[in-house]
């Protein structure tokens, strides 16, 4: 591993070591932080890149197959209720979080094969179907239901995807954790 | 509220309105101009909005020695090309092929994202590594990587990768080929002369034609109508309507005056009564107003299937298409939305016709050939609130102005020329308006240094400070502010009249004085009665009007070097003859919001 150290302060493990099950074939980075006092669930071949944040204070966390939480993202965010349920965040398969996404704690599903784009917001409760697409800055409101294959684009419209692939996406995100499994150092070791 | 940032606007000379008063009023030309001379300008007048401009926006003729303004400069295109690509397109082809980018940019019809385009391989088989052959004939789309748009929703699929536009053309919504205008005519000679064969009238007459077909058939037909007509007997043609509202009746009236030509050519043309279009190939098309496939549509796919108003808005018309008959309300009637086409334009002084402003013809590069910013030639003005300990407001908010207490403001003016410029301000004493607030310009007058090398002020460091200092003490105002000369190198830190504040190399700051005006309505009314009260408007307060706008006439003198190249300088005269130069105009001076008591 290269020396090189970033100009970001160094990542502060506050708060407590929750109890987490981690897929054998799962990569996720030294520096991602894993906090809370809930169970947090990882499965095979997903990705944590350096710098995400999983929070289990208000439950536990599921993440599914294949997925990708990429940096500075937040899932389990506390919300401003506070309250603690059995199931925080519950990510499906193929799953994508990119950068500076969060998510907010509290019965919140995300499903198959949905993206959900840079610096979204996904609020407590809100359950987003399967292979949805948030696209950047997307808010979505406390409790909301988004149906499958729904898109959600610029300040909020909304309209169904329609092209029908996707077996090619979840090829595509296959494909893409293959190459970033080579390039993310992987140390599950340090959050068992 | 929104608290206001200081703000300098100023007006173009274009928008005077001194002639234009004066042509309305020709009964007193010379009172008309002298009133205009004497107004002072007010920042608030409906016609302002159009006239005020912040620096940056303005340009300078050099010629002219005056501002030109984005409204009043000619501007002709230097090249059209397309943002997209960024290739340049020759302006014939904008005549024959429109504005839009014929190559294939596309935006997205549903949120005007690029589209791009996209191979989907039907169906690739694992044992065939690479079959380049297959790779050419896959199928291609447009897709809109934000919303995830593409082609196949409407229908439309692409054989080759590139000249999607031309591809495009030929198909319609759905996958239906189209066929041009050329090819429809060949389409109908070929079918005329089949039904020839079989003996027997065409069953489609009655099918949809293009917007520009219909065009075409219905020009035909009655051109072919006129011919006819006009082919019969000129007699007595025009007593046979007489009525007063006969078209014939009003043309003939005209004609006494334009000559007969335009009746004779109407009358003979009514000669024979004209027909109207029959069927489609005459260019009759009856509207479709069946209506239950679309309300049928509706139904099954409800409101997300209909299109906004926006995305109508965006869709380039469609002439090549059927008369659609309101049939674009659905997102499957979208098409991909060529990209328009930006030029790059010049800018002429509207005067002398020199070029003031003109950009590099490549479209790669942002640089300019010739620019003339007024920037580079009149004083910049910024303003800061000027907060002196013990002063007259030290506790003012910095975001609204306390009304009937004195505020002071510093005007900073930068020389941005190489000569010493002399300015001299003048300000009414009360804005204008219905709160007139108290103005005040401490030194009206004064000189700025040249613009000369940044380097020469930190390399005599010593001397501009004493210099600095001097000169703020006995600056010699000759303006009317003569009793400020008096209480010479007393206090600095106090603002004196007929004093600058302070002087750098090449800007000086000064203070402005306001009272703001209070913006209480019966405080209004009461000093309206007590001034004779004649019609005073007693309305709630309007949008920005507690906004302190002062109006500004700002007049620069400067020396120039003996014009040689000026065309009036006579030969004889002296090289080294200075010329005065001289730039006055107006501009207002925004200090921020008055705060309601």
């Amino acid at each position: 591993m290269s020396k090189r150290h970033s100009i970001v302060p160094p990542i502060s493990q506050a708060g407590p070591k929750p109890p987490v099950q981690l897929s054998s074939s799962l990569t996720i980075a030294d520096s991602a932080v894993l906090t809370g006092s809930h169970p947090i669930a990882i499965h095979g071949e997903t990705v944590i890149h350096p710098r995400a944040r999983i929070e289990s204070l208000c439950g536990r966390v599921t993440i599914g197959r294949r997925c990708i939480v990429h940096e500075r993202a937040t899932l389990g965010a506390v919300g401003v209720s506070g309250r603690v349920t059995e199931n925080a965040v519950t990510l499906g398969d193929y799953v994508t979080i990119e950068v500076g996404a969060a998510i907010q704690a509290g019965e919140t599903v995300i499903g198959d094969g949905t993206t959900v784009g840079v610096q979204a917001k996904v609020g407590a409760g809100a359950v987003v179907g399967k292979h949805c697409t948030l696209t950047p800055h997307t808010e979505i409101a406390a409790g909301e239901v988004i149906p499958d294959y729904t898109v959600i684009y610029s300040n909020g419209m909304r309209r169904t995807d329609r092209r029908g692939v996707t077996e090619l996406r979840n090829k595509a995100q296959a494909r893409q954790i293959e190459v970033l499994r080579r390039m993310i150092p992987s140390n599950p070791a340090k959050f068992a | 509220m929104a608290p206001l940032t200081p703000y300098t606007y100023i007006q173009c000379p274009c928008s005077d309105v001194s002639p234009l008063s004066r042509s309305n009023d020709p009964n007193s030309p010379s009172t008309a101009g002298a009133d205009d001379e004497e107004r002072t300008f007010d920042p608030r007048a409906p016609r302002s909005n159009f006239s005020l401009y912040p620096l940056e926006y303005l340009l300078y003729c050099e010629d002219c020695h005056q501002i030109r303004c984005p409204r009043c400069v000619a501007e002709e295109i230097v090249t059209y090309y397309c943002p997209n690509c960024l290739f340049e397109v020759p302006s014939s082809n904008i005549k024959s092929e429109g504005n839009r980018c014929t190559r294939s940019c596309f935006q997205c019809p549903i949120c005007i994202g690029p589209l791009s385009v996209a191979s989907i391989d039907s169906q690739p088989d694992p044992n065939l590594l690479a079959a380049p052959d297959q790779a050419q004939s896959g199928t291609n789309i447009l897709i809109c990587s934000y919303c995830n748009w593409s082609s196949t929703e409407i229908g439309i699929t692409f054989s080759k990768s590139n000249g999607i536009h031309a591809q495009l053309a030929k198909i319609r919504n759905g996958g239906a080929p189209r066929l041009t205008a050329k090819e429809h005519k060949e389409k109908r000679k070929e079918e005329a002369a089949q039904s020839r064969l079989a003996g027997a009238s065409s069953p489609e007459s009655e099918q949809n034609l293009d917007v520009e077909t219909q065009f075409a058939n219905l020009k035909s037909f009655y051109q072919g109508q006129l011919a006819e007509s006009s082919s019969g007997g000129n007699g007595l043609s025009s007593l046979g309507d007489l009525g007063f509202a006969s078209p014939n009746s009003l043309s003939r009236i005209m004609s006494i005056y334009t000559g007969g030509s335009l009746h004779d050519k109407r009358s003979r043309s009514r000669v024979g009564t004209m027909r109207e279009a029959l069927d489609s190939d005459e260019g009759l098309q009856l509207a479709d107003l069946d209506e239950s496939a679309a309300i049928s549509k509706l139904q099954s796919e409800g409101y997300e299937a209909t299109i906004s108003t926006d995305q109508l808005t965006e869709q380039p018309p469609r002439l090549e298409d059927a008369h659609l008959h309101g049939r674009t309300r659905f997102t499957s009637e979208l098409r991909p939305i060529p990209y328009l086409l930006r030029t790059k334009r010049s800018k002429r002084c509207p005067v002398c016709r020199h070029i003031i402003s003109k950009p590099e013809a490549k479209v790669a590069t942002t640089r300019f050939r010739i620019r003339l910013v007024a920037g580079s030639y009149i004083p910049t003005i910024t303003i800061r609130p000027l907060n002196v300990p013990g002063g007259a407001s030290p506790t003012s908010p910095p975001d609204a102005l306390v009304p009937l207490q004195p505020a002071q403001f510093l005007l900073t003016f930068r020389n941005p020329i190489f000569e010493t410029v002399k300015v001299t301000l003048a300000t009414p004493s009360k804005t204008p308006g219905r709160f007139p607030s108290k103005v005040t310009v401490l030194c009206p007058q004064f000189e700025i240094d040249a613009n000369t090398d940044v380097w020469d002020e930190a390399l005599n460091k010593d001397d501009t400070d004493k210099d600095r200092r001097r000169r703020r003490g006995d600056e010699n105002n000759n303006g009317g502010n003569g009793n400020g000369n008096g209480n010479g190198n007393g206090n600095g830190n106090q603002p004196e009249a007929g004093k600058i504040w302070e002087r750098g190399r090449n800007w000086v700051s000064i203070v402005v004085e306001v009272v703001p005006a209070s913006l209480r309505l019966d405080l209004l009314a009461s000093t309206a009665n007590l001034a004779g009260g004649e019609g005073i408007d007693a309305g709630p307060l309007r949008e920005d009007e507690d906004i302190l706008e002062i109006p500004m006439f700002v007049r620069v003198e400067w020396e120039v070097e003996g014009g040689g190249d000026e065309v009036g300088s006579a030969p004889g005269k002296d090289k080294e003859a200075t010329e005065k130069r001289e730039l006055a105009y107006w501009s207002v001076i925004g200090l921020g919001r008055v705060g309601q008591s």
